[in-house]
């Protein structure tokens, strides 16, 4: 698999994202935040005139984020036609995958194994490669809700 | 070369949408020549352009229908049924190549030559072909082509004009000039002048802090202006007459109905409202499935029709309409209903609900289980809509957009299926209201009043865990938005209590008013609504976002959900809503309200609010004086002016304060509003400004009060008669472009009819028209062309009047209104 990723940190644990997913890494100033909804969604903010969804990766996995930095940096993704910024702890670099994702014995965790595609080599190392929509929108059932 | 194609195929499809809707018409009217010209114009064509390309099937294929068409038009041959269906055949073939010639597929050879045989009428097999002897001959603008290959694209554009040329005359549906467009570029576009908007609202935010600059202030206005429109075309570009959509059905529900062996009428209404582009792309697919399975399941065979005392044609009615921001399209059809039992078998029997929820579903609940994934009563998948795709895919790919689809059905007299979609780009007026700091957009339709708290007209009471307030005579349930929303509290300053907040009432669509109790109104203006992330959208107390002029993005409240949530919307709120507040009159009596503002003299005035109709901000050009006395243009009516400082306006904008005695409309002109308060004490009468009737203490401060009264009396125009006498005009220019108006500002309507309280003539005309009016000879104006009277025409009894004497005529006319008033 030669296509380019785009690695980063989620709670300490790097992952990678399908650059072909990606739109832009932007710098996030301003997020208006979203009342009554899921704790993962940090708010909406505006990308010239395109209202994004913030999203707060580590919350999504239910990861504490007290401890943890924060990337001032935010990666922007279309799925299903919204567009999305991805919260995440760092944001590393670019990079192409040495072999196809696969699958480890007994799984990464049920909150990973929900949102990872399977484990992928890069040149910067294992990742987690990241399934993009589940991620973003199929919140299991104990969902944190606020509201 | 493939651009060359690339518009090849655009222009055949382009002129194949155009008529589909034409060769059903011709189906039903075989004999109809308009018809039958497009039709022939159509492959015609298609014909011609194939010289240009090795496309020698496509050709010869449209060649052959150009052929049998010919006859026709030559009425060497009559057209029927089977060449009707013949011709359809080869448009489908011709389609189904240009689709593979887009793919850049080879189209699978063979099955022309049938299609070819089919047009040929069956008793002039041998002759058909030597009618039309240029089977050989290519058309002329193939000549051209081959003999100058290095100009294909000149030619082409000289023949699409010709083509044109050749179209346009006679055309029924007038092609508009059009060039197609990806939508990314389209989408880039809008945005591009959305962010110019808000960069331009950044810029007069910073202009205005900077203060009046005349040498940046006039460009500036000019750009404001310039981009306000460079975005309405913008939004326009989107949008795209429904029509496109339904142009396609009637051929759709031919091609059905002959197929099921049905008979049905299919009644479009509604194309011109316009949508988004890609929403009428989105319910393409959904629409057409809904159809397929009114005309397969709903409409009965045409025996059973008539058996059940039906006419054997089914109707099947589409109609789209706007209502807000939403679209509804209607799919109708007038067969044999839902089964309700077997949809509940089914259900049943697929584990989709159990006998206990069953028996506590309403006969609504059960019909919409239809769009239940895994759900199909039909008892034989037929090929129509057994296609594996279900209405739970309908509702998926609607709910995608933010739409909804509900069914009614009654048996026996037909299914209902409606469709709603938002218009995504809609622009809607709205208002922002802040709580916590944080703003939130409510749309403007949901507005029933705003009103603080502070004034003693709502009467603020809590019951249980709930907060009535007495608005109008009712008690209504106040909502705290910060509760709603559940924002923390504020650190800094302790939340005012409830009752000291900014009310704003809404009222629903049922009629049910709840109120919303919030820190303070932000702003009040247009907001494009945007579309939000299904997860934020799962919460349900938001329908979109916008942006606002800073470029901060806000949420846009769902109105409807949250007063859903909290149960406004059920029928016992109705009942309590009904009734009746005791004592109201005591709770207006206790609390007058006025609004304070400074006039141009700088003096700080109230006048009484109930007179203020509405705050009007417009542009100073907009006034105009005639006679010392000033007016206003609004909302296009025209309005007396009052309150103006002397002297030149050097302002470009106003406020003006729209006052109303409910009668006729008058606009006060001030400095700046400053606020609303109660008239809690006593006014003290003073004299000397007529328009000033007392003065009162507002807070520490006095404030002259406005009398209403004298104000109206002295500046108030009185509204327009409603009936105003009508008049009859001599049918000339003269009377159309110099006379009209005299007749008009002279308080008569032009009459378009004999029925009129006056009428003028000329005396020369004067033949069969004066037996007519003779019954009342003083409703009779007569005009003479030369400002002596004639004395050569002494039998001229009748008085007439030069027609450039003006005060003769009008006094004419009022004295013969008089006359005709009297009827």
């Amino acid at each position: 698999m030669k296509d380019l990723l785009l690695v980063a940190h989620i709670g300490g644990r790097q992952c990678a994202f399908d650059a072909i997913d990606v739109q832009s890494v932007i710098e996030l100033d301003e997020v208006t935040p979203v009342p009554g909804t899921f704790d993962h969604i940090a708010g909406i903010a505006a990308l010239r005139s395109q209202t994004l969804t913030v999203i707060c990766c580590r919350k999504a996995l239910g990861i504490d984020t007290r401890k943890l930095s924060l990337d001032h940096r935010a990666v922007v993704v279309t799925v299903r036609g919204h567009s999305y910024a991805l919260k995440v702890d760092k944001i590393e670099d670019i990079t192409t995958g040495v072999i196809s994702p696969e699958t480890v014995l007994g799984g990464f965790g049920d909150e990973w194994s929900r949102v990872a595609t399977g484990m992928i080599e890069t040149t910067l190392g294992p990742s987690l490669l990241l399934d993009l929509p589940q991620l973003i929108e199929a919140i299991s059932d104990d969902v944190r809700a606020v509201a | 070369m493939d651009e060359l194609l690339a518009d090849f195929v655009a222009e055949t499809r382009e002129m194949l949408e155009a008529s589909e809707g034409e060769i059903i018409a011709w189906e039903a009217n075989p004999s109809d020549r308009a018809r039958l010209d497009t039709i022939f114009r159509f492959v015609h064509t298609v014909k011609g352009n194939c010289g240009f390309f090795d496309f020698p099937r496509l050709a010869s294929l449209s060649h052959a229908a150009e052929d049998a068409l010919a006859d026709c038009r030559a009425g060497r041959r009559s057209a029927d049924q089977a060449l009707v269906s013949a011709v359809l055949a080869v448009i489908d073939r011709i389609v189904q190549m240009v689709d593979a010639i887009e793919a850049g597929e080879e189209f699978p050879a063979g099955g022309d030559e049938n299609l070819i045989v089919a047009l040929e009428p069956e008793t002039q097999m041998v002759e058909a072909p030597d009618l039309e002897p240029q089977t050989s001959h290519p058309h002329p603008a193939d000549d051209q082509a081959s003999s100058k290959p290095g100009q294909t694209e000149e030619v082409e554009s000289q023949s699409s004009q010709r083509s044109q040329k050749q179209r346009k005359p006679d055309h029924p549906a007038a092609v508009q000039r059009s060039i197609r467009l990806p939508v990314d570029l389209l989408d880039r576009v809008m945005g591009g002048v959305s962010d110019m908007v808000l960069a331009r609202n950044d810029l007069a935010h910073r202009l205005r802090q900077a203060g009046t600059q005349p040498t940046i202030d006039g460009p500036f206005e000019r750009l404001t202006s310039i981009l306000s429109d460079v975005r309405d075309a913008v939004t326009r570009m989107r949008m795209q007459r429904i029509e496109t959509l339904f142009s396609g059905l009637p051929r759709l529900v031919r091609d059905l109905s002959n197929e099921l062996g049905k008979q049905v009428m299919v009644d479009l209404e509604g194309g011109d409202v316009e949508m988004d582009r890609e929403m009428i792309e989105t319910i393409r697919d959904p629409l057409t499935h809904i159809i397929r399975n009114a005309i397969d399941h709903g409409i009965e065979k045409p025996s059973d029709r008539i058996a059940d005392g039906k006419r054997e044609i089914g109707l099947l009615s589409i109609a789209a309409r706007q209502s807000g921001n939403t679209i509804a399209i209607v799919v109708s059809d007038d067969g044999n209903g839902l089964a309700e039992d077997k949809i509940v078998q089914k259900a049943l029997s697929t584990k989709l609900i159990d006998a206990q929820q069953h028996e506590n579903m309403s006969r609504e609940e059960i019909l919409q289980l239809i769009f239940e994934p895994g759900f199909s009563t039909a008892s034989a998948v037929s090929n129509i809509s057994g296609r594996g795709v279900g209405l739970d895919v309908v509702r998926d790919n609607l709910e995608r957009v933010g739409g909804s689809i509900k069914v009614s059905s009654t048996p026996g007299i037909g299914t209902l299926f409606t469709l709603q979609m938002p218009l995504t780009l809609s622009i809607i007026p709205g208002l922002t209201v802040e709580s916590q700091g944080q703003r939130f957009g409510i749309p403007q339709s949901y507005l029933e009043e705003i009103v603080h708290a502070s004034s003693q007209t709502l009467d603020f009471k809590r019951l249980g865990d709930t907060s009535l307030v007495a608005f109008r005579g009712q008690r209504i349930p106040c909502l705290n938005l910060n509760e709603v929303l559940d924002l923390p509290p504020d650190k800094t300053d302790s939340e005012p209590a409830l009752g000291q907040k900014t009310m704003v009432i809404l009222r629903m669509a049922s009629g049910e008013q709840f109120c919303l109790a919030v820190d303070g109104i932000a702003h009040h203006g247009d907001l494009v609504i945007k579309p939000l992330a299904p997860a934020i959208m799962k919460c349900g107390l938001y329908a979109g976002s916008s942006l606002l002029d800073d470029g901060q993005p806000i949420l846009l409240l769902d109105v409807a959900n949250i007063a859903k949530r909290y149960d406004f919307v059920s029928d016992a709120r109705a009942r309590i809503q009904k009734t009746e507040l005791f004592d109201q009159k005591k709770v207006a009596k206790a609390s007058e309200r006025i609004m304070l503002f400074t006039d141009w003299q700088g003096r700080r005035c109230a006048v009484r609010l109930e007179l203020v109709h509405r705050i009007e901000t417009v542009a100073s050009s907009v006034v105009t004086y005639t006679a010392g006395i000033a007016r206003a243009v609004i909302d296009g009516v025209i309005l007396p002016l009052i309150g103006l400082p002397d002297g030149e306006l050097r302002t470009s904008k106003l406020r003006l304060l729209r006052l109303s005695d409910g009668m006729s409309e008058l606009l006060l002109a001030v400095k700046h509003v400053d606020d609303t308060a109660e008239l809690t004490s006593a006014p003290k009468p003073v004299e000397g400004d007529p328009l000033v009737h007392a003065i009162t203490l507002v807070g520490d401060n006095p404030a002259l009060l406005i009398d209403g009264h004298e104000l109206f009396s002295r500046h108030g125009e009185p509204p327009a008669p409603c009936a105003k006498p009508t008049c009859q005009l001599p049918d000339n220019e003269w009377a159309r472009a110099i006379l009209e108006p005299l007749i008009v500002s002279a308080g008569y309507e032009i009459a378009t009819q004999d029925d009129c309280d006056v009428a003028i003539v000329f005396a020369d005309d004067l033949s069969a028209e004066s037996e007519q009016y003779s019954a009342d000879e003083r409703r009779i104006i007569r005009l003479r062309n030369e400002p002596e009277v004639k004395s050569e025409n002494p039998e001229n009894a009748f008085p007439t009047i030069y027609r450039y004497d003006r005060d003769g005529l009008i006094q004419a006319l009022k004295h013969a209104s008089r006359g005709g008033g009297e009827r």
